[in-house]
């Protein structure tokens, strides 16, 4: 009778749950949702047969179901993708999804009018990949096919786009990836997949651009990171870059992920006495680093490590957080206007920084990190290439695509179009922050390279900080 | 020994453990080995039948879980041998088999052969070292096995160290083009699937059978009765790492990279033990039914409107019940409660 008494309860429990979750909206869905309701109601109804006509699979992988519907007023074009809602990558996907869902937002507000009148409004299909690669390819087949998904965006981390990018050529979906740095998923061979980040192979390059124009005469690097894909991708560029500029490595070391004692390294890099420390991996593991860098007060005078110090939670480590050095794929200091654009001699496209700023504060009460940019940066560039290809035809999309080359809040954007490389991100360059402490005293994160985006001087060497 | 009339165990053991000769497939003469042929034909021909992609990725999934949840009950189920750290035949086969094809140009079927005999070789070294550990030893030492090979790769460069192997999207030409090759991976993962459950058959009606699941009783009984244990677990183990091996080739074939981390996953071990248990350890059709079951659970409840944000939740809850009211998991509580599925339901 317990026992029954137990099922009942959890059943109840289950049922709850359930109840629940259907009321409560999957992220994409107040974008699906929003967009339907902001739309002028003839033109919903004009709208109807376009989404469903998006919804059947063979429009999705022949004849996308959005070209259909363009002898409308109204066209909807379905974006599917995959967040990792559980799993080791939940953290960085949130801001990711968060920023794509703000474009959705945005967009939908009035929708790109194409030269024939049509309008063109977004939905978005989500579903949750565990940030598990077995996961994602069945998840994207099932947005191409069975939600007609016309445009694809990647999951975050390289490991699990690799995966969808083999669906995005399969069905001849584009897909425009964020979150996924690693240089090798676009040497492969593939057509359809564009990239936002800049490539991890550029991840530290300009660290060692800003040692050496802070000191000429510093000759000696020690790199010790994180055995893991992305860092060692990151440090085996940076290594071949330091040494082409006539730099010596005199130190390469290599630390488990879940390393949290990082004594012997620290007693090898004071053995080396290098000018400077570049390395790191993620968030735990290089903010453990600096902190028992800075306990064993070892002497260092330039410290870049991946990841952790862009994160705003890397203030916590206080006085260890001064002076270090992190690349970020964007931040909101970054100084990306129109003005730069000109002096480019590129097209500017989009929200000034401020603004994607203070929309992504309004929304979500927090300040914007690159995850979020690059999240938003994807739909924009989708958008850009719509309204450039004057379609939303999957080839002259693609065309658009390959001859992008814009300057948006995120920085600039142009993807590679040889057959070796096509889609690696070519133009968008990393920034690099530091901690310094403002006039009060407290930790404030400084965009200190490149020259044209700093917001402030940066601080070298490390032993001359007060 | 030679005095005595043995017992039949005894005397298959007797020529030395793991004996071909020995190893009689009695299994077709039982329902239960059609009713698991017919589901397994049934369920993989359904992308056929509905002509959708959707379902293959998804019978492929769910072919996958079977035919790793079936290996795993060879000493799971059989032995009673607890292997947490079982999906490292997974990834090292993977390893093995990216590496010939992306480095020496082998097609993906002799590069999956390898994969699985790279596995078998590493079981075979594993159980002469590890085996003769009992219960909560063993199942530690399989973790960490597993994360010992895991560290081995990620600093082994001729793999491509922390950063693994890729494989270049043009290879897929040589299969038809990625279309072709997603249909030819999923019927090999088809095939591997009725072998194995053929494979356990043969097994479970062998002698060899039989002194697998006399270990899993009492050892130390079976020992006695001249089961010669340490060479019977070591080539259960071998047998249950074999197809994990082929398969970690063709999955990460498929999905045209491998890291470590991703090969390696300890997650997947424990998804495997769960899917065992859910269906009933030691039987055939248990694999099969809780490895579907947990599979198909999950896949609904990723795409699933409703539930697609409470998935884990609900997965979790689901679980909880099964361990709760039928510990026996689903297989066991059908045989204890309808005596007439005992032939059908084995």
């Amino acid at each position: 009778m317990k026992r029954l008494s137990l099922f009942v309860m959890l059943l109840a429990l289950i049922f709850t749950a359930v109840q629940c979750g259907g009321s409560a909206p999957a992220p994409a869905a107040p974008a699906q949702e929003e967009a339907k309701e902001e739309a002028a109601a003839p033109a919903q109804e004009e709208a109807a047969p376009a989404e469903e006509a998006a919804a059947e699979p063979e429009v999705a992988s022949e004849e996308p179901a959005a070209e259909e519907a363009m002898t409308g007023e109204e066209t909807v074009v379905t974006i599917g993708y995959t967040a990792s809602k559980t799993g080791s990558q939940e953290v960085p996907s949130r801001g990711q999804t968060h920023g794509l869902e703000l474009w959705l937002d945005q967009i939908n507000q009035n929708g790109i009018t194409l030269a024939d009148g049509t309008v063109v409004k977004f939905q978005a299909v989500t579903y949750d990949d565990e940030s598990a690669k077995e996961r994602v390819q069945s998840l994207y087949t099932t947005l191409v096919e069975q939600d007609g998904a016309n445009f694809l965006i990647s999951p975050y981390s390289s490991g699990l786009t690799d995966a969808a990018a083999v669906i995005a050529e399969t069905y001849g979906t584009t897909m425009i990836t964020t979150g996924a740095a690693s240089d090798d998923t676009y040497k492969k061979g593939l057509t359809l997949v564009y990239q936002l980040y800049t490539p991890a192979s550029r991840y530290l390059t300009g660290a060692i651009d800003l040692l050496a124009s802070l000191n000429p005469d510093a000759k000696k690097i020690a790199f010790v990171y994180e055995n893991a894909k992305f860092s060692t991708d990151v440090v085996s560029a940076a290594q071949e870059y330091a040494e082409s500029k006539g730099y010596e490595v005199v130190l390469s070391e290599g630390y488990d992920s879940e390393a949290t004692d990082f004594a012997p390294f620290i007693n090898k890099i004071a053995a080396a006495e290098p000018d400077a420390v570049m390395g790191g991996g993620h968030f735990n593991d290089g903010s453990t680093f600096a902190r028992q860098l800075h306990e064993k007060e070892t002497s260092v005078e330039f410290l870049a490590l991946l990841v952790a110090p862009p994160e705003l939670d890397f203030a916590e480590l206080g006085d260890a957080a001064l002076g270090v050095v992190g690349p970020s794929q964007w931040e909101p200091q970054a100084n990306y206007t129109q003005e730069a654009a000109d002096a480019a001699g590129v097209e500017w496209y989009g929200p000034t920084v401020a603004d994607f700023v203070s929309a992504y504060q309004d929304k979500y009460g927090e300040e914007p990190g690159y995850h979020a940019a690059g999240g938003f940066a994807s739909g924009l560039v989708l958008q850009q290439a719509i309204e450039a290809a004057g379609s939303v035809d999957p080839d002259a999309v693609r065309a658009a695509l390959d001859g992008t080359n814009i300057m948006t809040f995120y920085g600039n954007v142009q993807f590679n179009t040889t057959p070796e490389a096509h889609g690696l991100q070519e133009a968008h360059e990393m920034v690099y922050v530091q901690w310094q402490k403002d006039a009060d005293g407290n930790l404030v994160k400084q965009v200190v390279w490149p020259v044209e985006g700093q917001s402030a001087e940066p601080i070298y060497p490390l032993a001359q900080i007060p | 020994m030679s005095s005595s009339k043995p017992a039949p165990v005894g005397k298959a053991i007797d020529r030395g453990g793991f004996d071909l000769s020995a190893f009689k497939l009695g299994g077709w003469k039982y329902p239960a080995f059609w009713l698991a042929i017919g589901l397994i034909l049934i369920g993989g021909f359904i992308p056929v039948f509905t002509g959708s992609n959707s379902w293959r990725e998804t019978m492929f999934l769910i072919l996958m879980a079977v035919s790793l949840a079936s290996s795993l009950n060879i000493i799971l189920g059989y032995t009673g041998y607890v292997s947490f750290g079982h999906i490292v035949f997974f990834g090292l086969g993977g390893y093995v088999g990216l590496y010939l094809i992306t480095a020496h140009g082998w097609s993906l079927w002799t590069a999956a052969l390898m994969g699985g005999l790279a596995a078998g070789t590493l079981a075979l070294l594993l159980g002469k070292a590890i085996l003769h550990l009992r219960g909560a030893y063993f199942a530690l030492a399989t973790i960490g096995v597993n994360e010992a090979v895991r560290t081995f790769i990620n600093n082994f460069d001729l793999f491509g160290g922390a950063v693994g192997l890729e494989i270049n999207f043009l290879v897929y030409k040589d299969y038809g083009g990625p279309a072709t090759m997603q249909w030819l991976t999923y019927w090999a993962v088809f095939g591997l699937t009725l072998f194995i459950v053929v494979l356990s058959y043969g097994i479970k009606f062998s002698r060899f059978g039989l002194g697998l699941l006399s270990i899993r009783e009492d050892e130390d009984a079976a020992m006695v009765l001249g089961v010669r244990t340490p060479s019977a677990k070591t080539w259960a183990y071998v047998l249950s790492a074999i197809v994990p091996g082929i398969l970690g080739v063709i999955f990460f074939f498929r999905n045209s990279s491998i890291a470590p981390q991703e090969a390696f996953r300890l997650h997947r071990s424990i998804e495997l033990i769960v899917m065992v248990m859910l269906g009933g350890q030691g039987t055939v059709l248990g694999p099969l039914v809780g490895a579907t079951t947990y599979e198909a659970l999950r896949s609904f409840l990723l795409t699933s409107p409703l539930f697609k944000d409470l998935q884990l939740a609900f997965a979790g809850l689901l679980l909880l019940l099964i361990v709760l009211f039928v510990p026996t998991g689903i297989v066991g509580w059908l045989r204890s409660r309808y005596r007439k599925l005992w032939r059908v339901l084995e």
